[in-house]
C-alpha cells in the first residue's frame, strides 16, 4: 500500500510538471496576440466569448493547444510503447525503433501516401486519415511478428536476433521508402524528406480524437500489466507458475505496441528514440519495476516529447526543426550508455 | 523527488532563457511589419507570384513571402521571410496577419493547405504553367486576386521583351543541372527550365522524363548536351566551371569538351512571372554567344 501511494504521489508531481510544461508551450510562438496573453485567449475561447477574433481563436485553438495535445498523447504511446517491449523481451534496447516497428510502419504508410493519391480524393477526410494510420498499423504488427517469429525459439528470445532483425527490417524498409523517394517529384521528395523525421506541425484535433482513443484502449489493457511484467522479468516459466498467462500477454503487447507505434507514425512521422529515453530514466529512479515504470512513462513521455517540441518550434523561428533530430540527439548516448552498462548481459 | 525538483527546475530555467530570446525576437519583426500602411495584407509563397504582385506596384502591401521569392530584392527588408515552402508552418502565416494568401499548387504541402483553409484567411492558389500563355493568364489571375485590373502593360512587356529573342540556326542541346554535391538533378520535360530553354530558341537535351531526376554519368554522356546550363548559386557550389567540367561523364559531351558553361539568377530563370521575356532574352544571348 506504501508503494501504491508513492506511486501516485509520482504521477501527480509529473502530472503537474506536465501541465507547467503545457502552459509554457501555450505561451510559445511566433503569433501575437496584441494586449491579451495567450492564456486570456484560450480562456476567452473556453467561455465561448465572441470578443475573440477568428485569428486569435484559430491559432490558440487549432494550431497550439491541438499541437501541445498530440505531443502529449503521441509522447506517452512511444514511451509506454518502449516500456512494454523492454518488460516483454526482458531487455532494456527493445523499443519500436530498434526493431523495426517504426519502419515498417513508415514503409506502409509512405506507399498509402504515394499509390493512395491515385483514389484518395474520392474519400471522405476521416477515411484518407484511417488510410494511411491502418496501413502504419499494419506495417508495424508484420514488422512485429517478423521480429518475434525469427528471435524467439522455444519460448526464449534471442536479443541480438532480436536488434539484427530490427537492422534487416529497417534497412529493407530504407531501400523501398529510397525507391519511393526515388520516383517521387521534387516537391513530394522534401515532404518525405521532412515526413522521415517526423514533426507535430499538421496535428489536428480529428487526429487528436483518433490518437486519443487509441491510447485509451491501450492504456485500459496494458498499464495493469505491470505485475505481469515483473513476473515475465524472472522467465516465462517462473511467470506462468505465479499464475500469468504468458502467450495472451505477448499477443497483447504485441498487438497494442504495434497499434500505438502505427498511429503515432501514421499523423507524426518517424519521431525516433522516445521508448528508449523514458524508460531508461525511469529504470535509474526506479529499477525495473514496471508497476512504477509503466504508468509513469505514459506521463514521462509526454514530458519529454512536449519539451522537444516546444524547443523544435522555437529554436530556429519563424521555421522549425523535425522534432525527430531532437530526438535522436537526445537518444544517442543514452543508447550507447546502456549498451556499455549492459556489456556483458548483451 | 530531489531529482524531480532539480530536473523541474533547470528545465524552467533553460525555458525563461529561451523565451527572452524568443519575445527579443518578435519585437524586431513587429517593427518592419508596421510598414505598409496599405489595407491588404498580402502573404506571397511562390517567386513568380511575389514578383507579379510587386510589378503591379503592391510591394509594400505583402508582409511575408516564401524563400523562392528572391525579386525584387528590396523585399527581403519589408517582408518576413517565412523560409521554405516545405517545412513552413501554420503559426508564422497567421503571425503576420494576412488578410490574403497567394500560393502555387506546385509548391504547398497539402498538410499546410489543409491548415491555411482551416484558418478562413482568404486564399487564393493559382495553377502555375510554365508557358508564356500560362504566365500572362497567371498575372490576370494574381492582378484579380488583389484588384487591380492593370495587368496588361505586364503581358505587353513580356511579348516586347520576347520579340528580342533571336532565333539560333543551329538549335543547340541544352542540359539543365541543379547541382547538389555529387547528385546531378537534371530537368526533363514539363519543367521551367525546358521550358524556358525552349524560349530562348534551345532545346532541352533530355527528352525522355519528366520533372528532375538524378542523371547518371551514361545517361548525361547520352543525352551530349551542346551547352551546360546552370544557376549561378548551383555553379558555384559546384566548384564554378572547373567542378563542372569535372562532373561524372560531363568530359565526354560535346559541351565539356568546348567548355561551354552558362549560368544565370536562379529566381529570373524559373520564376516564370513576369521577367519571363527578360529571362529568355538573357538565356538568348549567352546561348548565342556559346555557340559561336
Amino acid at each position: 500500500m506504501k508503494a501504491q501511494s508513492k506511486l501516485y504521489f509520482y504521477l501527480i508531481i509529473s502530472a503537474v510538471l506536465l501541465a507547467i510544461i503545457a502552459v509554457l508551450s501555450l505561451n510559445t510562438g511566433v503569433y501575437d496576440f496584441g494586449e491579451k496573453s495567450p492564456f486570456m485567449a484560450l480562456w476567452q475561447f473556453i467561455k465561448g466569448d465572441s470578443g475573440l477574433s477568428l485569428s486569435d481563436k484559430y491559432v490558440i485553438w487549432d494550431v497550439r493547444a491541438a499541437r501541445i495535445i498530440m505531443a502529449i498523447l503521441v509522447g506517452s504511446m512511444l514511451s509506454v510503447s518502449g516500456t512494454s517491449l523492454q518488460g516483454l523481451f526482458k531487455n532494456p534496447l527493445a523499443t519500436g525503433d530498434l526493431i523495426g516497428l517504426t519502419s515498417g510502419a513508415t514503409l506502409l504508410a509512405a506507399i498509402a501516401i504515394v499509390l493512395g493519391g491515385h483514389f484518395k480524393e474520392y474519400l471522405p477526410e476521416a477515411v484518407q486519415f484511417s488510410l494511411v494510420g491502418i496501413a502504419a498499423f499494419i506495417g508495424s504488427f508484420l514488422s512485429m511478428m517478423l521480429v518475434y517469429r525469427i528471435s524467439t525459439s522455444g519460448g526464449k528470445t534471442n536479443v541480438v536476433m532480436m536488434l539484427l532483425t530490427g537492422v534487416a527490417i529497417t534497412a529493407i524498409g530504407f531501400s523501398i521508402t529510397g525507391f519511393l523517394i526515388y520516383i517521387s517529384k521534387d516537391e513530394q521528395l522534401r515532404d518525405l524528406t521532412f515526413w522521415n523525421l517526423g514533426s507535430l506541425a499538421a496535428a489536428t484535433w480529428t487526429k487528436n480524437i483518433i490518437l486519443a482513443v487509441v491510447a485509451v484502449i491501450a492504456y485500459i489493457i496494458l498499464l495493469p500489466k505491470g505485475k505481469a511484467l515483473n513476473a515475465m522479468m524472472l522467465g516465462e516459466k517462473d511467470a506462468q507458475h505465479l499464475g500469468i498467462n504468458v502467450e495472451r500477454l505477448k499477443k497483447q503487447i504485441i498487438i497494442i505496441v504495434a497499434l500505438m507505434v502505427g498511429s503515432c507514425v501514421a499523423f507524426s512521422g518517424t519521431i525516433g528514440f522516445v521508448g528508449l529515453i523514458v524508460p531508461y530514466i525511469l529504470r535509474l529512479l526506479f529499477k525495473s519495476n514496471y508497476t512504477f515504470i509503466l504508468p509513469l512513462s505514459a506521463m514521462c513521455g509526454s514530458i519529454l516529447l512536449l519539451t522537444a517540441d516546444t524547443f523544435s518550434r522555437s529554436i530556429v523561428a519563424p521555421s522549425e526543426l523535425p522534432i525527430g533530430i531532437l530526438t535522436a540527439l537526445m537518444g544517442g548516448p543514452i543508447f550507447i550508455a546502456i549498451l556499455v552498462k549492459f556489456k556483458k548481459s548483451l | 523527488m530531489k531529482k524531480f525538483i532539480l530536473a523541474a527546475s533547470v528545465l524552467v530555467a533553460v525555458y525563461s532563457c529561451k523565451k527572452a530570446e524568443g519575445t527579443a525576437k518578435e519585437n524586431t519583426t513587429e517593427a518592419t511589419s508596421e510598414a505598409p500602411k496599405t489595407n491588404n495584407k498580402i502573404v506571397t509563397l511562390n517567386g513568380g507570384i511575389t514578383e507579379i504582385v510587386a510589378a503591379l506596384g503592391h510591394e509594400k502591401e505583402i508582409v511575408a513571402t516564401d524563400v523562392t521569392s528572391t525579386y525584387p530584392a528590396s523585399l527581403k527588408t519589408t517582408a518576413k521571410d517565412l523560409g521554405h515552402m516545405r517545412s513552413m508552418t501554420i503559426e508564422p502565416i497567421m503571425a503576420v496577419s494576412p488578410t490574403l494568401i497567394l500560393a502555387s499548387d506546385k509548391d504547398i504541402n497539402p498538410e499546410l493547405m489543409g491548415k491555411i483553409k482551416s484558418s478562413g484567411i482568404k486564399t487564393e492558389v493559382f495553377k502555375q504553367e510554365y508557358t508564356v500563355e500560362g504566365t500572362k493568364k497567371l498575372i490576370e489571375q494574381v492582378a484579380k486576386a488583389i484588384g487591380n485590373t492593370d495587368y496588361q502593360k505586364l503581358n505587353d512587356k513580356i511579348d516586347a521583351d520576347l520579340k528580342q529573342v533571336q532565333p539560333i540556326a543551329k538549335k543547340p542541346k541544352v542540359l539543365f543541372i541543379y547541382a547538389r554535391g555529387n547528385m546531378l538533378m537534371v530537368s526533363g520535360k514539363n519543367t521551367p527550365m525546358a521550358s524556358l530553354i525552349t524560349l530562348a530558341g534551345g532545346e532541352n537535351a533530355v527528352t525522355d522524363f519528366e520533372d528532375f531526376k538524378p542523371l547518371t554519368p551514361e545517361a548525361v554522356v547520352k543525352a551530349n548536351p551542346d551547352v551546360l546550363f546552370f544557376f549561378e548559386t548551383g555553379l558555384q557550389g559546384a566548384g564554378g566551371n572547373e567542378g563542372a567540367l569535372k562532373m561524372p561523364g560531363v568530359s565526354q559531351t560535346n559541351a565539356g569538351k568546348n567548355k561551354k558553361i552558362i549560368a544565370m539568377d536562379g529566381g529570373l530563370v524559373s520564376g516564370f512571372g513576369p521577367r519571363v521575356g527578360e529571362a529568355a532574352v538573357g538565356l538568348n544571348k549567352l546561348l548565342i554567344e556559346s555557340t559561336k
